[in-house]
């Protein structure tokens, strides 16, 4: 009797077993139809993008991220915009000015424009999400710029102006991250923006499983009607090997980013399309110019003249990159072209003699435990030993790391001599690509600093090319704050990286902005 | 139970707080300002002292608050909501066909012992247990998503995206239990009472399956039970591989983080499975051998 129980029991749980797994899974396949994530999802109708992280939020007021943002762009819009160089366009509002003394932005709004929730768009719209990012105080990502409101005046139904109490030259972006969400999502229910945003944008809200997909369909009522896709699913796919795979069977029309490794076996597939945007990604070695031997100019020029860059985007990048020949890539906006520091070891030994150190010295690099850093960390370790610069690599986890760095409080207490790093801004932003990384003020915990470079010059230009709206003055300063920084070597100024995507040859109107961000405002499938 | 789910929560609780890396300087970004990372801080509850965090993270998981996710600003049972139950499934899932195939081969491999059924089956074994996880996904979504078309190569949006992954990972179970059964069996078929059995004139299909196999079962139960402990987990390889939204990755990415919350709650429910686990896994072995219960 005992032993038939025993057979009996196990039977019964492993046929459970697999019943539950079999039930389970139909459960979740009754929509199966509608989604288009399985191996027979040619459905014309929907677009499909694989990326390669998780989404963080929808809350576009709280979310920084390149990922959540391109998804955040298809549902939501701000009074400004971006063009595919990233260059700021108006949006919601038709036409917008800026005052001299860059403190009055005024805007005139699009009319016509409806939420996804038929609530209307006008300027007491905009007033409602701009005191959302001013007052809440958990939207703590974005609250920059907007800290320095001090009104916001409704003109009309159509008019608004935004004063600041002191200038702040990143504002103009900031306008185009700062998507105007439904008053009566805000008003209502507030904590559902992060999960169901409603805006203004070219496609709506469907729905979001989290780790899985979030779909968005098409909004009939758009403001700038065209023909595009009915639907788009985005999904996280964080193996390289599985997006390619997916580009290549059609289950997705669109991957970012393409994996170097595999362009070769895609470009040679005639349904796909590859696509190389020269990105705002700055790829560069900080060097601790308050340290001793780093503090005398010559040092650093040396390292960047050892430093072969061509060899470093064919090695490190696999080929794909651009020279950094300025301490802005050259998408960013007053980006003026700088003469580089061409590989030449006999200057570089020069150098290192005027300075008293002909025999070399030990140093050490930094950066995180990416693949990809410390290819790049080796490199610079085996070019400096040619004009004599023992390197010794350390790497640390990010969290680790970015404890060692942010964790001096003085100049005196950083241990960091190089640090291998990146460093991405919006290519209207020039302050943000700027200010945190050579203005005295931005030494860590204060930014990113990590250079502790300190030139009089650059932080009176900095702080007085911040207080004007001017471009042609603009333009003028930040010239000459790149060729002033570009001369003092604090950096090893590596590379811009190339942005590579993929998409199936049916696809039209997608585009890669050099942030890495995916506009679908026009997408369709031919 | 109780009494070890509470020191487990201190545990977590603070070993989560020592890993190094400050979330409120990971949540601000690179560019961030002192000031801002202090802001951030206070608000994230992160400046009290870790006595007054560790009363409020109790006090919130007894009302089942499980906090909010530092990095997402979402509830974490709603992050766990879509995760939890296609880790469920594909648990079982995995364990369904690796047990069902473990032990059918770790039979067969016993009974046929140095004849032909038996190298078949142990190099199938050797084969899933040596084949890495990433790999065998890898090819296996070359074969029959690329080529084929037969199945998608991730998501969990029907019963045909969890085929794949559950091979890849039950493929290494199977051949663990297969092992195990076919060592276990071999040492049951040389007991006296198989002997005895066999003497008395019982059939081969009598001895095997009722008198040797459930003799052999106890570490296989052992082994089956704590793979299954480590599947509820989640694996962060297949959950990559097969952009699966699970658990594992879920904790990895929180780690990397410092996402708090999140790493705390996600431990304390992998706790909870394992004791459950561990629970079903000791009632099972009094099912299989007697002596067990009446011992205890």
């Amino acid at each position: 009797m005992q032993r038939v129980n025993v057979w009996k029991m196990l039977f019964i749980v492993l046929v459970s077993l697999v019943l539950m797994a079999g039930c389970s899974s139909k459960e979740s396949g009754t929509d199966e139809k509608e989604k288009s994530g399985s191996a027979s999802s040619n459905n014309e109708e929907e677009l499909v993008i694989a990326v390669n992280e998780n989404f963080i939020s929808m809350d576009p007021h709280n979310t920084g991220d390149t990922n959540s943002n391109s998804v955040q762009t298809a549902m939501l819009e701000g009074l400004l915009g971006s063009d595919e160089e990233g260059q700021i366009i108006p949006q919601l509002a038709e036409e917008y000015s800026v005052s001299d003394n860059a403190l009055e932005y005024s805007f005139k709004l699009r009319q016509g424009v409806t939420f996804h929730d038929g609530e209307p768009f006008n300027a007491e719209a905009v007033k409602i999400s701009f005191e959302r990012i001013m007052n809440d105080e958990s939207l703590r990502l974005n609250s920059r710029g907007f800290n320095l409101i001090t009104s916001i005046d409704v003109i009309d139904d159509y008019q608004i102006k935004v004063t600041l109490k002191e200038p702040y030259a990143g504002m103009l972006t900031r306008f185009v991250s700062a998507k105007i969400l439904s008053p009566k999502l805000v008003n209502d229910s507030a904590s559902d923006i992060g999960k169901t945003p409603v805006g203004t944008g070219p496609f709506k809200f469907v729905e979001w499983v989290q780790g899985d997909h979030l779909t968005v369909e098409r909004f009939d009522d758009y403001w700038k009607k065209a023909d595009r896709v009915k639907k788009i699913t985005y999904k996280p796919v964080p193996e390289n090997g599985s997006r390619v795979a997916m580009l290549k069977t059609g289950e997705a029309h669109v991957i970012y980013p393409a994996p170097v490794q595999n362009l070769k076996e895609l470009e040679s597939n005639s349904d796909v399309e590859i696509h190389k945007i020269p990105s705002t990604i700055a790829r560069y070695v900080s060097i601790n110019t308050m340290k001793e031997p780093y503090d005398d100019v010559r040092i650093r020029q040396a390292i960047n003249y050892a430093v072969n860059k061509e060899a470093f985007i064919s090695v490190v990048n696999s080929g794909y990159g651009l020279p950094l020949d300025s301490i802005i890539p050259s998408k960013t906006q007053f980006y003026s072209k700088q003469e580089t520091y061409d590989h030449n070891i006999e200057k570089a030994k020069e150098l290192m003699k005027e300075a008293g150190f002909e025999d070399g010295f030990k140093a050490e690099i930094w950066g995180n435990t990416n693949s990809d850093t410390l290819k790049g960390m080796q490199f610079i370790q085996q070019q400096l030993k040619e004009i004599g610069i023992t390197v010794e690599i350390k790497s640390m986890e990010e969290g680790t790391l970015s404890d060692e760095i942010y964790g001096a409080q003085t100049p005196e207490e950083a241990k960091v001599q190089m640090w291998y790093v990146s460093w991405s801004a919006y290519p209207s932003d020039t302050t943000n690509a700027t200010k945190p990384l050579f203005s005295s003020s931005s030494f860590p915990p204060d930014g990113a600093n990590t250079a502790y470079y300190k030139n009089n010059d650059v932080d009176k230009w900095i702080t007085e090319v911040n207080q004007t709206a001017d471009p042609d003055k603009q333009a003028e300063i930040y010239s000459k704050i790149q060729s002033t920084i570009y001369k003092d070597a604090p950096w090893i100024f590596l590379g811009v990286d190339e942005i590579l995507a993929g998409s199936r040859s049916n696809v039209e109107g997608v585009f890669i902005s050099p942030t890495g961000g995916i506009n679908v405002t026009d997408a369709n499938l031919k | 139970m109780i009494p070890i789910l509470f020191i487990v929560s201190i545990l977590i609780f603070f070993f989560t707080h020592l890993i190094p890396g400050d979330p409120a300087r990971l949540v601000a970004g690179k560019d961030a300002t002192l000031e801002e990372v202090n802001i951030i801080r206070a608000e994230l509850g992160l400046d009290k002292p870790i006595w007054d965090q560790y009363i409020t993270y109790m006090s919130n998981l007894f009302q089942g608050d499980l906090g909010t996710s530092l990095k997402t600003g979402l509830p974490v049972s709603e992050m766990f909501a879509d995760r939890f139950m296609p880790s469920i499934y594909l648990t079982f899932m995995s364990m369904g066909w690796a047990l069902l195939l473990g032990l059918l081969i770790g039979t067969l491999s016993a009974v046929f012992k140095n004849k032909w059924p038996d190298y078949l089956g142990m190099v199938t074994a050797v084969s899933g247990i040596s084949m890495p996880g990433f790999w065998l996904g890898l090819i296996l979504i070359q074969i029959f998503s690329v080529q084929l078309g037969w199945f998608p190569t991730g998501g969990a949006e029907s019963w045909k995206s969890y085929i794949l992954p559950s091979l890849t990972l039950g493929a290494g179970i199977m051949s663990m239990l297969a092992r195990f059964t076919r060592s276990s069996l071999l040492e049951t078929l040389r007991a006296d009472f198989i002997r005895t059995g066999r003497a008395k004139g019982l059939k081969e299909s009598v001895v095997i399956p009722k008198h040797a196999l459930r003799n052999s079962l106890i570490p296989v139960v052992t082994i089956a039970g704590l793979q299954f402990g480590f599947l509820l987990g989640g694996s962060v390889v297949v959950e990559t591989v097969f952009s699966f939204p699970g658990m594992g990755r879920l904790l990895i990415d929180s780690i990397a983080f410092r996402d708090y919350p999140v790493i705390q709650a996600e431990m304390l429910l992998f706790s909870i499975e394992f004791i459950l686990v561990n629970l079903i896994v000791d009632i099972m072995y009094s099912m299989l051998n007697p002596k067990i219960r009446y011992a205890s």
